[in-house]
């Protein structure tokens, strides 16, 4: 892979989804900053989630296709795209919740071979890793409770540090600051930013704009299953079409 | 107080490992205090059930995948073995373990289909498998015998009955134990880890990386050939096969309820549910007979299970206990996200387990592999 | 090489008996559009209906047409019960997979039930017109058979248009097809799922007693029922009524004709082949529609 290459993140070409007579997607052509925090953003029905699902392969799309860094992942089987380096976060927060926090963790760490495919799941740096990462997020004191006993906040931060620990690139958070409270949304915006600043890939899709404004350094906007409009968000933020699409003129 | 926990944790496992012990002792010296050969086939068809609940809580327990039609492994791997025995002229135990094989062979295409959509079809194709499999082994008389029955030659012609039991009594224990054996070391391994993040959201380990649908099949295969290998040596020891009994949705039934009774989360548990439902099985078997009530029992005791308690008695038992010694483990509930997301879900029973989405009209992901 | 006449026989035959497999489909499939049940037990509620109409003819020498006062509005009722005093207390996370074992658990509570009170002996119906047949075009059709046709078309019937153009039927549709979308149209889901359930249990109560007409019945029979009825909504496509419909005819007509070739219990497996054949090759099924892709 050249240099060049390397320097490309995620990218769409007429990327298409239907759902019977809904066309959720409509020949989406976008691509993302690799490196950068990138956000996606558009009013609801936009198709924001529906392309998320199809760059990570929960959802086949109709036509058109996705690459990440030159490689075709379009119609990918969820855990290839995963194990290409893209973790991503769900809408309303997922997390495993009858398996405790650290066994919530430890699912993202990949084995080798068969003989580590069997081998106990608590291998001592696997552990070592997941301890880090709760610790960072600060909730390492919960290891051993299990998931759904967590509070809401809590629990968003252990899905973010379940998919860090699948060590990706590239990070798709589908509505972060979704029913989180003000302390927290700056907590996860600081993490976001440490975590860019070590060499991860942002994608955030999310209705907080005072979050996306001062967090991304590039937006792409849909409407009505494309983008309408991209650039650094004090651009975006003063573009006539933007304003038009959240306000139906 | 982290000290008192870590004691805590050290007595329990003294005692545990105290339990497994003193399970072992009974278990190994029960033929030789057991008044008559009676009570041994009680013990040995108690076994038979422990094996075949351990072996279906492969699937059941690890991916929650409920297969209702596991009884059909154990008949297949039942006539696969007497028909190797008596057509092939395979000594027993060889015969024994290739039709094992062959049940593994078949279980990867039964997988494929059943596991490629997930939930309804799964417990569809299940049961599709066991009437289909009593209508081929019914019909297709000139091979398998029919309706009249198949007569399986014993391993071991010179033998006592009572030395024929004992010796069954320790082979149906063996291969209990090597069924817990594996069943432990996959729920502590990566790939137990990966079962169990299936079962808990499909959806989500799969984006973390895990081939679920692999997974998914690997443990199905394991599952039906440990089902097969129970049915293969029940079939050695009983010695006369019916496809009617071989091929019952009723004894893949069993395996449910036991394994459900116990506990499926819990390596112990299906055992634990055989004993229970094998004893009250054979128990009624003598009191009162073959009668239909039987079903009105277990259908029943199935009902309450899934109704009250369908973690099943190791948790109820094991929470009574937490109860009562009150550990001092502090809560760490600050707002209950479990009941937030109850709410959730009961506000969209239509989507159980899916993101619900608000630029999506449809929330329903496309089958793939 | 069957004559023509006795082709179009089969074919006549297995068109009815397609009808009451597109009757009992339309429930199971009523059950799933509503609360993803899986309800293993309906053809055991069939086979139940069956047996009272028998017993009615017996004590009362009522026809059992006239049980059908008494069975589908019975039935209705206790569909109704069952989704809201049982199905709707299981925990949604696991409904699919524990509502599975609950109907199925309720199917052998019924079987054990009736092998109690009747034994497993097999039963009948002897009527006036038992015996009487038809011909028309060289096919000779017994009469029974073709009332039962006649109710199960006139169930089928009733349930289409209760759908397409009462209230409640809107409501349902809306429920099958959007249960948040209708709660927010003011429409009560969990009552409508409740009548949606009896619906389809209703549909037992009418199949069974056109069952009992002209078959003979004993308690474990309804193992015979469930798996080609299961097979019909694979293939049809889960939650799809008209793909149900299709798929029942097809494979009605299919049994029928391969019983002149070969006997009943291979014939059977038309259902068996079907069922793997179609999700191994197209799991949404033949009409899935969204619903289906998940399940």
């Amino acid at each position: 892979m050249s240099a060049e290459e390397s320097q490309e993140g995620l990218a769409t070409v007429g990327l298409t989804k239907a759902f019977g007579g809904v066309t959720a997607l409509d020949a989406a052509t976008v691509s993302f900053q690799h490196g950068k925090v990138n956000a996606l953003i558009g009013p609801n029905g936009s198709g924001k989630t529906t392309f998320f699902n199809c760059v990570t392969g929960m959802i086949r799309p109709d036509s058109g296709r996705a690459t990440y860094r030159g490689r075709d992942i379009t119609g990918k089987p969820p855990h290839r795209i995963a194990r290409a380096g893209i973790g991503r976060s769900f809408q309303l927060c997922r997390v495993f919740p009858r398996m405790t926090v650290l066994d919530n963790l430890l699912v993202g760490a990949r084995p080798g071979n068969l003989a580590a495919q069997l081998a106990g799941a608590r291998k001592r740096e696997e552990v070592e890793r997941a301890r880090g990462w709760l610790t960072r997020m600060g909730i390492e004191h919960l290891e051993n409770a299990e998931a759904r006993n967590l509070s809401w906040g809590q629990q968003k931060l252990l899905e973010l540090a379940g998919v860090l620990m699948s060590d990706p690139d590239l990070i798709l958070l589908d509505e972060p600051a979704g029913g989180v409270n003000p302390a927290l949304i700056d907590r996860i915006c600081d993490l976001v930013r440490e975590l860019n600043a070590e060499g991860r890939t942002f994608l955030i899709v999310e209705h907080n704009m005072d979050m996306v404004m001062s967090l991304s350094d590039h937006v792409v906007v849909f409407d009505r299953g494309r983008p309408i409009a991209e650039g650094p968000p004090s651009v975006i933020q003063s573009d006539e079409r933007v304003l038009g699409a959240y306000l139906g003129v | 107080m982290p000290r008192g926990s870590e004691a805590l944790r050290r007595s329990g496992r003294f005692l545990r490992l105290g339990a497994l012990l003193a399970g072992i002792a009974v278990a190994l010296s029960f033929p030789s205090f057991v008044p008559s050969p009676y009570e041994l086939t009680v013990g040995i068809a108690i076994l038979n059930y422990a094996v075949l609940s351990t072996s279906w809580n492969f699937v059941g327990g690890f991916t929650g995948y409920i297969s209702l039609g596991h009884g059909a492994f154990a008949g297949l791997g039942a006539y696969g073995t007497g028909l190797l025995v008596t057509k092939a002229e395979l000594p027993s135990f060889a015969a024994l373990f290739a039709a094992a094989a062959l049940v593994a062979v078949l279980a990867v295409p039964v997988g494929y289909a059943a596991l490629r959509v997930r939930g309804a079809s799964f417990v569809i194709v299940s049961i599709a498998l066991v009437l289909i499999l009593l209508l081929v082994f019914q019909s297709w008389a000139s091979f398998t015998g029919g309706s009249r029955g198949l007569v399986v030659p014993r391993p071991f012609p010179g033998m006592l009955r009572a030395e024929h039991h004992e010796v069954f009594y320790f082979l149906f224990l063996a291969l209990l134990a090597v069924a817990l054996l594996a069943w432990w070391i996959i729920d502590r391994s990566r790939f137990g880890m990966g079962l169990k993040a299936i079962r808990e959201d499909e959806d989500k380990a799969q984006s973390l990386g895990t081939p679920t649908y692999t997974y998914k099949l690997v443990v199905f295969v394991v599952s039906a050939t440990f089902t097969a290998l129970a049915g293969g040596l029940y079939g050695l020891w009983f010695g006369d096969l019916d496809p009617v009994f071989q091929f019952s949705i009723l004894s893949g039934s069993y395996m449910v309820l036991m394994a459900l009774l116990g506990g499926v989360r819990h390596l112990y548990g299906p055992l634990l549910g055989a004993v229970i439902v094998g004893y009250g099985l054979e128990y009624s078997k003598v009191e009162y007979g073959d009668t239909p009530l039987h079903l009105v029992f277990a259908g029943l005791l199935l009902g309450v299970v899934v109704m009250f308690m369908p973690d099943g008695v190791i948790p109820a038992v094991t929470g009574l206990v937490a109860r009562v010694f009150r550990t001092g483990e502090t809560s760490i509930r600050e707002v209950t996200a479990a009941e937030l997301r109850a709410e959730r879900e009961a506000d969209a029973p239509d989507t159980p387990s899916e993101r619900r989405t608000d630029d999506q009209p449809d929330g329903k992901r496309e089958v793939r592999q | 090489m069957p004559s023509a006449s006795l082709v179009f026989q089969s074919i006549v035959l297995g068109v009815l008996l397609g009808g009451l497999y597109a009757l009992l489909a339309a429930g199971l499939t009523l059950y799933f559009g509503v609360m993803r049940v899986v309800m293993i037990a309906h053809s055991a509620f069939l086979i139940l209906a069956a047996y009272l109409a028998w017993y009615a003819h017996r004590e009362l020498g009522v026809d059992p047409l006239l049980t059908l006062l008494v069975t589908v509005p019975l039935f209705f009722a206790v569909g109704v019960a069952m989704q809201r005093l049982l199905l709707t207390r299981l925990r949604p996370a696991t409904l699919t997979m524990m509502s599975v074992l609950l109907t199925f658990s309720i199917a052998l509570v019924i079987e054990g039930l009736l092998g109690y009170a009747f034994s497993g002996t097999q039963r009948r119906i002897r009527l006036g017109y038992s015996s009487a047949s038809l011909e028309f075009f060289g096919a000779r059709i017994a009469v029974v058979k073709l009332i039962a046709f006649g109710m199960a078309a006139a169930a089928l019937l009733g349930l289409y248009l209760l759908m397409k153009r009462s209230r409640f039927g809107q409501a349902l549709r809306a429920t099958i097809q959007h249960r948040e979308a209708a709660q927010l149209l003011g429409i009560d889901t969990d009552r409508i799922a409740g009548y949606g359930f009896g619906l389809g249990l209703a549909t037992a109560a009418v199949g069974g007693t056109a069952l009992a007409l002209d078959t003979t019945i004993y308690p474990s029979l309804h193992w015979h029922w469930i798996g080609p009825l299961m097979a019909i909504i694979v293939v049809g496509g889960l939650g799809s009524v008209p793909g149900a419909a299709i798929a029942a005819m097809a494979l009605g007509m299919t049994q029928s004709l391969l019983q002149l070739e070969l006997s009943t219990t291979w014939a059977q497996t038309v259902f068996y082949v079907a069922l793997f054949a179609t999700l191994a090759l197209r799991p949404q099924g033949l009409f899935g529609g969204r619903l289906a892709q998940r399940f």
